[in-house]
């Protein structure tokens, strides 16, 4: 083996490594587990059961999905509607502004998520900077109610997770041929049709990534609904964590864990499946 | 290649050089302890103390539960959990022979039937979950039951603890059921009760249920007396009530888990706790009552007469403790789901 060789050994097999030990292992222990009974004593045991996958059918449950669903997808939404036209005009400014403008896409990442968010119970409470603010200008006469609300949620959801969805679609619009909406403007496009014809299809990988990118994590954020929804709503991610420490009930909140898995799973199947199709229908001359 | 290697020896070599050091790893609720406490325990021992936090008794049951009560030396557990941790064989028997100050500590609170003759665990601090209100919006003459959280000026306006026992037992008192009731049908007419005080439940905190009062997004609710207490120092305004129906009392103590490493150490930090002037350095801080009968004697009058702090034995007898309700927790549990999803 050279040096070469060895390094490539070592970098893979830590990796690989690394993933087995503490994404594979914990993943399989968790699926294990859900096929147990609640026993408190050890944590979970015998006998063996699928009652665990039953009870998650209980309306409640379902209510409590429904409830996660409906939050990531707006999330979900609210993030591509802001990201798209960003993202569009960030790939089309000059080549050395770039750098910057992705940087300060990044940079107030390097800040805890969770520290982020207690930022914005200051910017939001009712004596705090928004507020102070639309006060003093006269605006309104009684603090406006932003803490506590859907609105607080969203608008923590969405900033934490904005970036996962710049980025995917800086990368594919950045590589879009220009001269192909040259192209279609000269034979007479309009930017309706450049729009829906070109630029949208186009990026349509870069969309569907961050989609998954967005929607995903949305599920579990829970401490974004605790800290600015007031912990009023049950997201999957409360619920799991309440499985877990409260109930002590590891097998049930495995199975939804399990449960959140597969969808997140059948999801990634759609998103390659989807792919694999655009990618043939782009090949064609 | 060789670079690395000497790194790594030289690693190695370097642990046995910390061994003389002692260690003390201490466990214990978010802003319980002042750091002044610790940094004078540091230099009158000489131990390190390495200090983590947690927000509520289940997170800290679970991971002592997974490592078998190894990795910490000293944590708080509340009553309940004192009682389920014992019976699980997740604590170690603390000598009280080796606790010089042992004779410090109000005698009211010990040899419960969580922990008799205080085998495992030595008492904290003690203090209730009971109304607070902000003066400028609520007049203290309406808050004097808990019923009172119920009235329709609240629409929105109230914060809760993010705590399904105390949330439910709140239902379970106004309906005349003890706090630690394990029927069913009991638990069940709690949430119905619960149920129709969500209008005005603005933010159930599990963090910090002060912060919604300091922040005027609430105007009262349920909070511990510590918070009460915090929040007062800051914004005068903020009043603590007892109701009437009687409030809902706990006892934090010091345990050692079974698994802790430097049980000399634990021991010698717990008789350090319970020096009265440490007592009352810790009390004026974080505004719960001291465990300990001298320290309430050396306190001054303002703060022993604070009933925010030390209520009424009146009161206190018409309170209830919490202790384990076991399985039914899970009742508890559901229903809580059944709460926070609006079915």
């Amino acid at each position: 083996m050279n040096e070469r060789q060895r390094f490539k050994f070592i970098a893979v097999f830590l990796n690989m490594g690394w993933f087995a030990v503490f994404v594979l292992v914990p993943g399989l222990m968790v699926i294990g587990i859900s096929f147990t009974t609640r026993d408190t004593a050890t944590f979970f045991g015998l006998p063996v059961t699928l009652a665990q996958y039953r009870e998650l059918l209980d309306p409640v449950y379902a209510g409590v999905l429904v409830q996660s669903l409906v939050y990531s997808l707006n999330t979900t939404l609210l993030c591509l509607g802001i990201s798209y036209p960003f993202a569009w005009l960030l790939s089309r400014s000059p080549g050395h502004r770039r750098p910057l403008l992705l940087m300060l896409v990044i940079i107030p990442f390097w800040t805890s998520s969770l520290i982020r968010t207690y930022a914005l119970v200051i910017l939001m409470k009712a004596n705090g900077i928004i507020n102070t603010l639309l006060m003093k200008a006269g605006l309104v006469s009684e603090p406006v109610s932003l803490m506590y609300t859907d609105f607080a949620v969203y608008v923590g959801l969405v900033y934490s997770l904005l970036p996962f969805m710049v980025l995917p679609l800086y990368a594919v619009m950045e590589k879009m041929d220009i001269r192909l909406v040259e192209a279609a403007r000269d034979l007479g496009a309009g930017g309706f049709q450049v729009f829906f014809r070109i630029v949208l299809p186009l990026s349509l990988p870069g969309v569907m990534a961050g989609c998954i990118m967005v929607f995903l994590p949305a599920m579990g954020l829970f401490y974004v609904p605790d800290l600015l929804g007031g912990a009023k709503t049950m997201l999957m991610g409360n619920f799991i964590k309440n499985q877990f420490l409260t109930a002590m009930n590891w097998p049930f909140g495995s199975a939804a864990s399990v449960f959140l898995l597969l969808i997140m799973g059948l999801m990634l199947v759609i998103y390659f499946g989807l792919s694999r199709r655009f990618n043939r229908y782009q090949q064609v001359p | 290649m060789k670079h690395w290697m000497i790194l790594v020896c030289l690693f190695l070599f370097s642990v046995p050089a910390f061994a003389g050091e002692q260690h003390l790893y201490i466990y214990n609720w978010t802003e319980y302890m002042p750091d002044e406490v610790l940094t004078a325990f540091q230099e009158e021992t000489g131990i390190k103390v390495i200090y983590a936090t947690y927000d509520s008794n289940e997170s800290m049951y679970a991971k002592i539960k997974l490592t078998r009560g190894k990795g910490y030396d000293v944590v708080f557990p509340s009553t309940y959990f004192v009682h389920k941790m014992r019976k699980e064989g997740l604590l170690s028997p603390i000598d009280h022979e080796a606790l010089t100050h042992f004779q410090h500590l109000d005698p009211v609170l010990m040899d419960q039937p969580y922990d008799p003759g205080n085998e495992y665990s030595i008492p904290y601090v003690w203090g209730s979950t009971a109304l607070a209100y902000n003066r400028d919006q609520v007049a203290p003459e309406t808050m004097t039951s808990w019923k009172d959280l119920w009235r329709p000026e609240f629409k929105n306006r109230l914060v809760m603890n993010d705590d399904l026992r105390e949330v439910l037992g709140v239902g379970l008192i106004i309906n005349g059921f003890s706090v630690n009731e394990t029927d069913p049908d009991r638990i069940h007419a709690a949430y119905e009760s619960i149920r129709t005080l969500l209008p005005n439940i603005r933010v159930f905190s599990g963090d910090s249920p002060k912060q919604p009062l300091l922040n005027l997004e609430a105007y009262a609710g349920m909070v511990w007396n510590g918070e009460a207490y915090m929040a007062a120092q800051e914004f005068p305004s903020i009043e603590y009530a007892y109701p009437k129906e009687g409030a809902i009392f706990w006892v934090d103590s010091m345990v050692i888990p079974a698994g802790a490493e430097n049980k000399a150490q634990a021991h010698q930090f717990i008789d350090f706790i319970l020096k009265p002037e440490i007592a009352v350095q810790v009390c004026e801080y974080i505004g719960y009552a001291p465990a300990n009968r001298t320290a309430v004697d050396l306190m001054p009058e303002a703060v022993k007469n604070n009933p925010m702090i030390f209520p009424d034995p009146e009161e206190v007898k018409k309170g209830e403790f919490q202790t384990d309700v076991g399985d039914a927790i899970l009742v508890y549990q559901r229903y809580w789901e059944r709460l926070k999803t609006g079915n």
